[in-house]
């Protein structure tokens, strides 16, 4: 009996190390977005927190593969929130194991909130220039893009933002996006139609351009959330309106008599981050590197529409969703990229400004 | 053991078991309000002064801040317009419930609960749908000639909103003191030769005042921390305090000053109400004189 049972010991330790051996001989090789070790996470849980509805719902269809090869069970909560996270990072119970973000906190709480991430596990080959940050990779691509009521600007259509804080010459009600923290590219864009210029934007123009924002007057409309922007252009009640480009491209489908002027569309995205602390770390990069993959993202398209951020990425998808999509040769040239690292640094200065702004001040 | 010994000992230790044991039914509800309010704002109290150093750097922001202080002006303005509102909507409704037949009751009854049960987003959605400058309402006011009438993203469009989601805080109050109003104190009052009006004004409406304070009370504090009806019908100029709250804690995650504005809110609302209690009992006593 003893002889049996240290038999099975020695066999069971050596099988443990070539499984080790093997696991590391993986990790040592260069990762490739979207693959995915058969059975590496059997017994494992993971939890994805998002910002819910057919995003959410859409990441999680993109996660199917890896949580079928994987072996893991994936959990899905939200909204994210990143006072949650520092509650949970603070607290030293960490249940969310990849969270995505919106743009800036990955960089204002970066290796406080958020760990820097281990960039010999996921493959960052296949992102666009630019969007990977020492905390995040990004989770996918849209646009806040100036929509205008074709009806009402018939033969003179505002082409950029410039015109958008001309009310002289484009009278009409404006919408902007208020359901959350400023939009550093729109005020980039204000401070641009102050006759600044934003490449050499320093603190002391903020306040210049939330009061060209202000200047737009009280009948301007501060929506709340993507579904109340697409109302409003449904409905007709704002003449221009900055928009999500997932929201303009349902309103359109929609029958709303809208179009964008994609001059200097504001590129954005949304983050994919690992909290410090989180549970195991591995497992979490797993889940990112699995996530960038070709396949995940052409689902990701196809159930939301919004933009993928692998470039070899060929979702099969209708006219008006490909109107919108955000990566072709074209919109790449006419986007136009916030300066994220003044934003950050000058983060709590222009919040505090915007807010003040949004509540009447 | 004599027989006058007894009544005494009866008198004297069963009250006080008597409170215990009503304490003892009321200990789950205790801990329940200790460990979901008491903790977690005394928490918030703490941080207010804790974060990021101890001192009253926050209560320093805030009241140097001027918006701070024009938006918690604000916010007991529309709390108090809703609160007239709720009292203007939900007196003659109540009234009416006490004096309809029990099946017209149940079904007045229903009318104020039914849109208590629907989330209050939905509400507020349906609201929009409603208050809209191309929505039914305004639609029905450019037939008659009313052009250009702006009730979204205005003041007026958030007291409307909030006064509907808070009309049940009012109307139920206000039913159960009515209900117990004898109806035959208003008979002698017109016996004795008072006409319908003097007779509702000195004997009807005095009697009915605890509801209307009660009422009044649960409305106007409830409604100084509504979030989301003036968030989705209102516009800068009726924003409340808690989205500014929401706005340091959330974006900036500075939990010290979130946690000033909620502690000032608190304390101006608990002075607002001593202020207010002498009076109403006064009034109360004035009242059923």
């Amino acid at each position: 009996m003893t002889i049996l049972s240290s038999r099975l010991a020695t066999i069971s330790a050596l099988a443990a190390l070539g499984v080790a051996a093997a696991t590391g001989a993986f990790a040592q090789e260069k990762p490739v977005a979207g693959a995915i070790a058969e059975g590496s996470l059997k017994g494992k849980t993971l939890t994805f927190a998002s910002f819910g509805g057919i995003f959410q719902d859409g990441q999680i269809a993109a996660l199917k593969e890896f949580v079928d090869k994987s072996g893991v069970k994936l959990l899905s909560d939200g909204p994210t929130e990143i006072a949650k996270v520092q509650a949970q990072v603070e607290s030293k119970n960490v249940t969310w194991d990849v969270v995505d973000t919106a743009d800036f906190p990955p960089y204002v709480h970066c290796g406080t909130l958020f760990q820097k991430l281990d960039f010999s596990k996921i493959d960052t080959s296949k992102i666009p220039q630019g969007q990977v940050s020492d905390c995040s990779v990004p989770a996918m691509n849209y646009g806040v893009v100036l929509m205008y009521n074709t009806e009402k600007y018939k033969d003179n259509p505002p082409k950029n933002w410039v015109d958008f804080f001309d009310t002289e010459k484009f009278p009409g009600v404006r919408g902007i996006d208020g359901s959350g923290d400023f939009t550093g590219g729109l005020l980039e864009q204000a401070f641009r139609a102050t006759g600044g210029d934003p490449k050499a934007m320093t603190k002391d123009d903020i306040a210049k351009a939330v009061a060209k924002v202000r200047d737009l007057g009280g009948d301007t409309i501060y929506w709340k959330t993507g579904a109340e922007s697409q109302q409003l252009a449904e409905s007709g009640e704002a003449d221009m309106l900055m928009m999500w480009t997932g929201r303009a491209m349902t309103a359109v489908k929609n029958g709303a008599k809208y179009t964008p002027a994609w001059q200097d569309w504001l590129v954005v995205m949304d983050q994919l981050t690992i909290p410090v602390g989180a549970k195991d770390p591995d497992a979490s990069h797993a889940l990112i590197n699995a996530y960038l993959g070709k396949s995940a993202q052409e689902t990701l398209t196809k159930e939301t529409s919004y933009t993928p951020i692998n470039s070899e990425a060929k979702p099969v998808v209708d006219d008006t969703v490909a109107a919108f999509l955000t990566n072709t040769p074209e919109r790449q040239g006419q986007g136009y990229q916030q300066n994220i690292k003044f934003w950050v640094e000058n983060f709590k200065a222009a919040s505090e400004q915007w807010s003040a702004m949004m509540a009447g001040g | 053991m004599s027989a006058s010994a007894t009544p005494s000992q009866r008198d004297a230790s069963p009250p006080s078991r008597r409170s215990w044991g009503a304490l003892a039914l009321a200990l789950p509800a205790l801990v329940l309000l200790v460990v979901v309010i008491g903790y977690p704002l005394a928490t918030i109290v703490l941080r207010s002064f804790a974060e990021p150093q101890w001192g009253l750097q926050n209560y320093g922001w805030f009241f140097s801040t001027p918006i701070n202080l024009i938006v918690l002006q604000r916010t007991f303005a529309i709390s108090a317009w809703v609160t007239v509102v709720c009292v203007i909507c939900a007196y003659p409704f109540a009234y009416a419930m006490t004096a309809v037949g029990p099946k017209l009751g149940l079904l007045l009854t229903l009318c104020v609960l039914i849109p208590f049960w629907v989330s209050g987003v939905v509400r507020t959605l349906s609201w929009v749908i409603l208050l809209q400058d191309s929505g039914v309402i305004n639609s029905m006011l450019r037939s008659v000639g009313l052009d250009g009438v702006r009730l979204i993203r205005t003041q007026t469009g958030v007291v409307i909103g909030m006064a509907q989601v808070l009309l049940p805080f009012m109307v139920l109050p206000l039913y159960s003191v009515m209900k117990g109003i004898d109806l035959r104190l208003v008979q002698a009052a017109r016996s004795l030769g008072a006409g319908p009006i003097r007779a509702f004004f000195t004997v009807y409406l005095p009697l009915s005042l605890p509801g209307i304070y009660a009422g009044a009370i649960i409305v106007f504090i409830l409604a100084l921390g509504f979030y989301i009806t003036p968030a989705l019908l209102g516009g800068p100029r009726s924003t409340m305090l808690s989205t500014l709250v929401q706005n340091q804690v959330l974006s900036l995650l500075q939990w010290g000053r979130g946690g000033a504005m909620g502690v000032v809110l608190l304390v101006a609302t608990f002075v607002l109400l001593a202020l207010a209690g002498p009076l109403m009992r006064q009034k109360h006593k004035q009242g059923t004189r």
